[in-house]
């Protein structure tokens, strides 16, 4: 059973009489334990869905969904507080910088005890404050800090980044949700860093079955990670399937621009010669081409793509293209998903 | 190569005409600007519009009531003092004295506060803090005080009062522009000024400035309600604008004594203060309001 | 080959309050020199702190070194003077969104160091304006907007044309590709290597990202708490790196490069 069903997702944006979609027909699903990655440049609308999904959008956004399914339970015939009710018991989310996200004027600690929920302290309630205390000092050993002592008492512009979004990561697990959301968890630091916040995800994944959607627009280094990948482009699906296949075979033009442009595929690449890019840049709200919006940059554009193109799907590989780079010609559809 | 002109029906406007896009569009602070221009044109051209003149009365008529009475008469449209004078022609000339000599006030604090604010943030160390406080003092002062301690020095008039008040907004303006240009300077683009080859004066005018006026016009709206409140004080006290000037704060305490027997002589220059301070109030709150839309934008 | 610059015993050091009256040396750069040619690009690495931002802002005259002399064309360098540099040597900076002044168009923003600069009249500079857009692949039309409605990578090339309208010799390139995306950065590359060699600049690359490092630059120094341990061709450091700290942060690098499939 999917863990998260989404079936057309559209969200617009209605200023000065005119609407804009923002996000035009976007499907996801994720199944129990899986970790997806959700790649796309900036403008490409991947933020606007993981708040889409958390239900955190403000009013000037309207959203629309065919289809929204949580463990079989169809939210979109709930009411808004009872949609937000189960959201925030079973998925949390983690941000860009995870400095801003933490209050700047309490302590480390109090903000963890802050999350815990109530329900699992038992006991007389001036017993609580010291269970409060065992809970907290649990959820930083379990994001790999040591010393929490030093931690606990501390507020957050003394602690890196690093260290803040370990913090995150632990106050988004307080109440053992199912489901994380990463929005670009690690854009902000190094090297040495990412990769041990990723480490962290992955074996919280393994560990307590956790799914984890990771949003970056990076998509080399999010591949090493990742289970299934979906692509967007400037707010419409692209291609979606597991990461061998997005990074090895790419079907639709713009996963293999940017396959193109990850320093792994450059390796083969003479020093110093021209990249293979795209030609042009994301189109800006305003001005937002017609059908298919990859249209005007593509290479193998043709008339047809004035048509936004259908989701085709092969053998599980999504892609959303009128004429994809098929490396077997004869290759059948499985179904038209 | 590519077409230049592409975009020709799309109009791009800089952030100080968005600023004025979004004021426009809050009703509120349009009324409020309105009247404010309204309190303007009769600030310059009371002489003009004053159907009496505001000094010689007519003694055969004092104390009429206003129009809407029954004893009123519609040539004195809201009534007369004890001196005969026309009250309608008194507010219109009192508007040039209080209202006008706020904005004054408040444009020779600005220029006077702007520059050594801009001077204490071009340097560092000892000069810098020093520029910074030195008017700290007189901000510890209520500027009532102050401008009895002027009059006990100079003698009263209305020229103290300017001078009081000035002295008291002055800091004000001070630490305002100290704190936005040192903002202004640690971000990027300043830096590729300098490393332009640009003198710091030409820095400051070109590439800061434009940058702080906004939030330099809020704070002189705020200055200004400040300036007409203590103006008026002033003028009650006996301290500012002496007889037969007439300034709404004056004209309100003439009429203090013969507050029973004729009340329009009180309320209606208090009616006037309270206009004035609530437009200016207004339109400070739309410039603020806009500062903030433009910034979410 | 003719050096276009050449940097020796470049020293940087300044004292900061330490408690009561004791003043502590703090030495940011410690006798640091290198040589780059024309048509060359040099990149700078290191850990942060280790003062490779203090370096480029010593080499583009935003602040002066302690001691060390600068060499441009075999021709000395007189710190603080900006005009005699703001003509060799440019520099771009990381964050787009605070380097372009927000009230003034792009036309009055490049207008301003040629005024400064440059004996040109009113439609010569504009004339140079539209050039110089064009060549960064920006219309002529853009002279007009101001740098809100831009995007991040429209912004990035809007300080490149900053940067190349005087026609300087050296260019520093501050983290200047690491906010972008990577189909923009991909564009930004090709774009630089192309003004490379039109206009025969050399570039000091200062940056993170090793991928861009190796494919980008031909020379690349180590810094570590301000001392250079280790210079020579990039893909031979890179390949076998002698000094400890260079090693770990190959280490890092190479995890990311071997684990793809």
């Amino acid at each position: 059973m999917n863990l998260l069903d989404i079936r057309n997702l559209s969200i617009e944006l209605i200023h000065n009489e005119q609407s804009i979609r923002a996000v035009d027909k976007v499907s996801l699903s994720m199944k129990e334990g899986e970790v997806r990655g959700l790649v796309g440049e900036s403008g490409s609308g991947k933020s606007l869905v993981a708040q889409a999904i958390v239900s955190v959008l403000n009013d000037k956004w309207h959203v629309h969904a065919d289809r929204f399914h949580w463990r079989g339970i169809d939210l979109l015939r709930l009411s808004i507080p009872e949609r937000k009710a189960i959201l925030s018991r079973d998925i949390a989310m983690i941000f860009q910088e995870p400095m801003a996200c933490l209050d700047p004027t309490t302590t480390i600690g109090e903000q963890l005890a802050e999350a815990i929920d109530e329900t699992q302290l038992s006991g007389f309630f001036w017993q609580k404050k010291q269970q409060r205390l065992t809970a907290t000092i649990k959820l930083l050993h379990k994001v790999g800090i040591k010393n929490h002592s030093a931690c606990i008492k501390s507020y957050p512009h003394q602690l890196t980044e690093a260290l803040c979004q370990r913090v995150m990561i632990a106050i988004a697990l307080a109440r053992q949700p199912i489901l994380l959301i990463a929005d670009e968890p690690t854009t902000a630091m190094e090297n040495t860093n990412q990769e041990q916040i990723f480490k962290l995800l992955a074996s919280l994944n393994q560990l307590k079955n956790m799914a984890i959607l990771l949003i970056s627009h990076d998509l080399e280094n999010i591949t090493h990670w990742t289970n299934t990948i979906t692509v967007m482009y400037s707010g419409q699906f692209v291609e979606a399937g597991t990461t061998a296949q997005i990074f090895n075979k790419a079907m639709h033009p713009y996963t293999q621009a940017l396959v193109d442009s990850s320093p792994m595929a450059n390796l083969h690449l003479p020093a110093k010669s021209r990249l293979m890019t795209l030609p042009g840049s994301i189109p800006i709200l305003q001005h937002l081409p017609i059908g298919c919006r990859l249209g005007p940059r593509c290479p193998r554009a043709q008339q047809d793509c004035v048509k936004a193109p259908s989701v085709s799907n092969f053998h599980g590989h999504k892609v959303s293209c009128h004429f994809p780079i098929l490396q077997n010609p004869k290759l059948k559809k499985t179904k038209r998903a | 190569m590519a077409r230049d002109k592409i975009y020709l029906e799309e109009v791009f406007p800089s952030p100080f005409m968005q600023l004025w896009l979004i004021f426009r569009r809050t009703p509120v602070a349009m009324v409020g600007f309105s009247c404010f221009i309204f309190l303007i044109i009769l600030a310059i051209f009371a002489p003009v519009l004053a159907p009496h003149s505001p000094i010689e009365g007519q003694l055969n008529m004092p104390l009429l009531p206003p129009a809407w009475h029954i004893d009123g008469d519609v040539s004195y449209l809201l009534g007369t003092d004890e001196l005969g004078r026309d009250m309608l022609s008194r507010l219109m000339y009192g508007t040039s004295l209080t209202f006008g000599l706020s904005f004054i006030v408040v444009i020779i604090s600005l220029v006077v506060g702007v520059l050594i604010g801009s001077f204490s943030a071009l340097t560092t160390g000892i000069k810098s803090s020093f520029l910074n406080h030195f008017l700290d003092v007189i901000l510890s002062i209520p500027s009532l005080l102050l401008a009895i301690i002027i009059v006990a020095i100079l003698g009263p008039g209305i020229n103290n009062t300017l001078w009081a008040v000035v002295m008291v907004l002055i800091p004000q303006f001070v630490h305002i522009t100290r704190y936005a240009v040192k903002e202004e300077f640690r971000k990027d683009y300043v830096l590729a000024s300098r490393l332009d080859g640009a003198s710091p004066f030409r820095i400051l005018y070109y590439s800061i400035f434009p940058n702080i006026v906004d939030r330099i016009m809020s704070q002189a709206t705020l200055a200004q309600s400040a300036a007409i409140l203590d103006i008026a004080t002033l003028g009650f006290l006996g301290l500012g604008a002496q007889i037969p000037l007439p300034e709404w704060g004056a004209t309100l305490a003439n009429g203090l004594d013969l507050f029973y027997i004729a009340p329009w002589t009180v309320y209606l220059p208090g009616l006037a203060i309270l206009f004035a301070v609530v437009v200016t109030n207004l339109v400070g709150e739309g410039i603020r309001h806009a500062l903030k839309l433009r910034k979410e934008r | 080959m003719t050096e276009l610059l050449k940097v020796e015993a470049l020293t940087k050091s300044y004292y900061s309050r330490d408690y009561w009256f004791n003043k502590k040396l703090t030495t940011v750069l410690d006798s640091v020199s290198f040589t780059i040619d024309k048509y060359k690009t040099l990149a700078i690495i290191g850990e942060t702190g280790s003062g490779k931002s203090t370096l480029a802002r010593l080499l583009v005259g935003a602040e002066s070194a302690s001691s060390g002399i600068i060499y441009l064309n075999n021709q000395v360098l007189k710190s603080g003077s900006y005009k005699q540099r703001c003509q060799h040597i440019r520099m771009i900076f990381q964050d787009s969104g605070t380097t372009l002044n927000p009230s003034l168009t792009i036309q009055q923003l490049l207008d301003e160091p040629l005024k400064l600069n440059t004996p040109f009249d009113e439609k010569k500079r504009t004339d140079l304006i539209r050039q110089t857009l064009q060549k960064v692949g920006l219309l002529g039309d853009h002279m007009s907007f101001y740098p809100h409605m831009f995007s991040g990578g429209q912004k990035q090339r809007i300080s490149l044309a900053r940067a190349i309208i005087l026609q300087p010799q050296v260019i520093i390139l501050d983290e200047a590709l690491a906010s972008l995306d990577p189909s923009l950065r991909s564009q930004m590359i090709n774009l630089l290597l192309d003004l490379q060699q039109q206009m025969g600049l050399a570039y000091i690359l200062i940056s993170h990202n090793f991928g861009i490092i190796r494919h980008f630059s031909d020379d690349i120094i180590v810094l570590s708490q301000g001392k250079v341990v280790e210079k020579g061709q990039t893909l031979e450091v890179m390949a076998k790196p002698q000094h400890k700290v260079t090693q770990k942060l190959m280490m890092n690098q190479s995890f990311q490069l071997r684990s793809k499939k």
